[in-house]
């Protein structure tokens, strides 16, 4: 008896750790995953057209915004055939170690976190 | 003569009337930035991670977001409330604050 509530607990605590390494995301993955985002993102004054307007600065925001971001993208929340596309391409995996390697990204001097 | 001077004067009204929209006044965003403040942080740098970093966004996009906010194009219940009493200007004038901000966002490098 004890041994089997034993192991229910180990079980649950080995789930809560490896939910927690997902969470974490991991960049040097998500470099690779992210190499379609540079098409637009990665290009200074990128303009997105209908409506026009300059596709967002990411490289060096919070990691659980851009998480969220793509999930509403991805569930169409957020309004937007492109990004819907690519959202909806991504695991929740990819996404939070996308969303760990742009969080690593941007100018670490100017304010960051 | 008169009359068209009149006109004149009213249309070259309407062209400052735009610019000024169009550009938005980084002064009086500042001054309309304070509930803003409260998630975004004091300088447009949240703390918490759940909220984005507005300092150094794009202008243009940060208006689109918010219109994307009022017009319920992007459905965040938080955001909906705060983007809804907002008028023309307002968006104008926060979007031109959080743009003109220091902060750490940059476009993704390239080839790297």
């Amino acid at each position: 008896m004890r041994s089997r509530s034993f192991a229910i607990v180990l079980a649950c605590a080995t789930a809560a750790v490896s939910l927690a390494a997902n969470a974490a995301g991991d960049p040097a993955q998500g470099k690779i995953d992210a190499a379609p985002c540079l098409g637009c993102h990665g290009i200074e004054d990128y303009v997105n057209v209908y409506p026009t307007y300059r596709v967002p600065r990411l490289g060096g925001q919070h990691a659980a915004y851009i998480v969220q971001a793509l999930k509403e993208y991805k569930s169409e929340d957020r309004d937007h055939k492109t990004m819907h596309a690519q959202a909806s391409s991504l695991t929740e995996q990819q996404m939070e170690d996308i969303a760990a390697y742009f969080q690593s990204l941007g100018n670490q001097d100017n304010g960051k976190h | 003569m008169k009359k068209s001077l009149a006109i004149c004067a009213v249309i070259a009204g309407l062209f400052v009337t735009q610019a000024v929209l169009a550009s938005g006044s980084i002064e009086a965003g500042k001054q309309k930035s304070q509930t803003c403040a409260a998630c975004h942080g004091a300088n447009g740098i949240s703390t918490s991670d759940q909220f984005p970093i507005l300092a150094g966004q794009y202008r243009d996009y940060l208006i689109q977001a918010l219109h994307e906010y009022q017009k319920g194009d992007r459905k965040n219940p938080i955001m909906a409330g705060m983007a809804k009493p907002l008028s023309e200007q307002d968006i104008q004038d926060l979007a031109a604050y959080f743009s003109s901000l220091p902060g750490p966002l940059e476009m993704l490098p390239r080839g790297r």
